[in-house]
């Protein structure tokens, strides 16, 4: 082993000066990536900041027809919320299918949406809804937020406090899990909402989460699963590794994303 | 892993070989390089350091140009020790054509990743190797013409 100083600060403010105080310290949100990766020793931060200990930073609630989801709230908090099964059923869904039940009383949507993992499901939902990703200090568009596998708008030391997502009229996601990681080896968010017909594909890129626009002009004009059937999914740019080839991959996005429209 | 590819650069050939063979051009282009030493005419030693995502990995290693057939092509090839993260090696030819005023070059790479970082990153070995490609040649590209590269 080797030393870790562990913080759980009180305040947002608190929590942003010991991450510059730290020596290579990084934010606890859920920890699910991270002390997997720890145990293994490929990270070793000297100071870890548990921001779950902070007001507001766990909690669902709606603002005429915003949702507000808090940072370091559980995908089991999230998959069980009455609100967030009434103003976005496809929401809850996606949560309630995230890892297994330990990875979802633990693992949460702030801490998700930090690491950006080119096969988490959040960011998916996220980029379909056009949510806004709250930090300490600013407010960041999904469109702009996700910028390649790992990848974000953060700054260093930046930390997400919530995020907003406007009420849509259809969302669902589908997934086909990788079976050993139930990370997604292709999973499928379509959404109709105050942001337009969007279908973001998360699992299959090469970087990351992205928008699919063949599917989305097909939804557009007729909001159904036959209306994909036409529908040419490119192998361009896809994944291709020991569970999956890039023109297998190409294949599920637009079965996940038939499945998707089916349960929206 | 093999990866291949191909990059127009603004520059000619000559320019580009001198870059290509320049430790200090390659320390600046290469993405996350810490160190880049000249240890004889043809071997050098780096050090480079990845985060890619949750994980950060510091690796040490010997670099060798060989099959060197200046100003047209190199083998460039390496390993690299990332302690407990694991280990990468391997070899890149590099071929540039005169074309005009530019240079086109094509690059061939076989890879190997081992330990930790090959058992736990599997599926993201691909994708990072062909971001960071994409990286490096972006930065060489800047330095050599001070212009972003052309959209792929």
């Amino acid at each position: 082993m080797y030393p870790v100083k562990y913080h759980k600060p009180d305040t947002i403010d608190d929590a942003v000066a010991a991450l510059a105080a730290g020596n290579e310290a990084l934010v606890l949100a859920g920890g699910q990536t991270l002390l997997a990766t720890m145990k293994q020793h490929l990270a070793s931060p000297g100071d870890l900041v548990d921001i779950r200990g902070i007001k507001g930073m766990v909690g669902i609630r709606t603002e005429s027809d915003t949702l507000i989801i808090g940072a370091a709230t559980t995908h089991a908090e999230v998959a069980g919320s009455d609100v967030v099964r009434k103003h976005c059923p496809g929401l809850a869904a996606l949560a309630n299918g995230i890892g297994d039940r330990a990875v979802r009383n633990m693992g949460t949507i702030g801490g998700s949406l930090a690491n950006n993992d080119p096969a988490a499901c959040y960011p998916a939902a996220m980029l379909a809804l056009g949510a806004t990703i709250v930090t300490n200090t600013r407010q960041i568009s999904a469109d702009d937020y996700f910028q390649g596998m790992f990848t974000t708008a953060l700054d260093e030391g930046e930390i997400i406090t919530a995020v907003h997502v406007e009420k849509p009229a259809k969302a669902a996601y589908a997934k086909f899990a990788q079976a050993a990681s139930l990370f997604a080896l292709v999973g499928v968010f379509v959404a109709d909402g105050p942001h337009g017909v969007r279908v973001t594909v998360t699992g299959a890129g090469e970087d990351g989460v992205f928008r699919h626009e063949g599917l989305e002009a097909a939804l557009s004009s007729s909001w159904s699963a036959e209306a994909l059937d036409g529908v040419e999914v490119s192998e361009e740019g896809l994944n291709s590794d020991m569970h999956g080839s890039a023109d297998y991959r190409a294949h599920l996005i637009k079965v996940m994303a038939k499945r998707a429209v089916a349960a929206a | 892993m093999d990866m291949t590819g191909e990059h127009r650069i603004a520059a000619p050939r000559a320019e580009v070989w001198a870059a290509l063979n320049d430790p200090e051009v390659l320390r600046a282009c290469i993405p996350g390089c810490q160190e880049l030493e000249k240890t004889g005419d043809t071997t050098m030693e780096a050090k480079v350091v990845q985060k890619i995502g949750p994980v950060k990995a510091t690796f040490t290693g010997a670099v060798e140009l060989v099959n060197i057939n200046a100003p047209e092509s190199y083998t460039i090839q390496g390993e690299g020790k990332g302690g407990v993260a694991g280990f990468a090696k391997g070899a890149a030819d590099v071929h540039l054509t005169e074309d005009g005023d530019e240079t086109v070059l094509t690059y061939d790479v076989h890879a190997t990743v081992g330990g930790k970082l090959a058992q736990l990153g599997s599926r993201l070995v691909s994708s990072t190797a062909k971001k960071l490609a994409a990286k490096f040649f972006d930065n060489f590209h800047q330095h050599l013409t001070d212009e972003a590269p052309p959209e792929a």
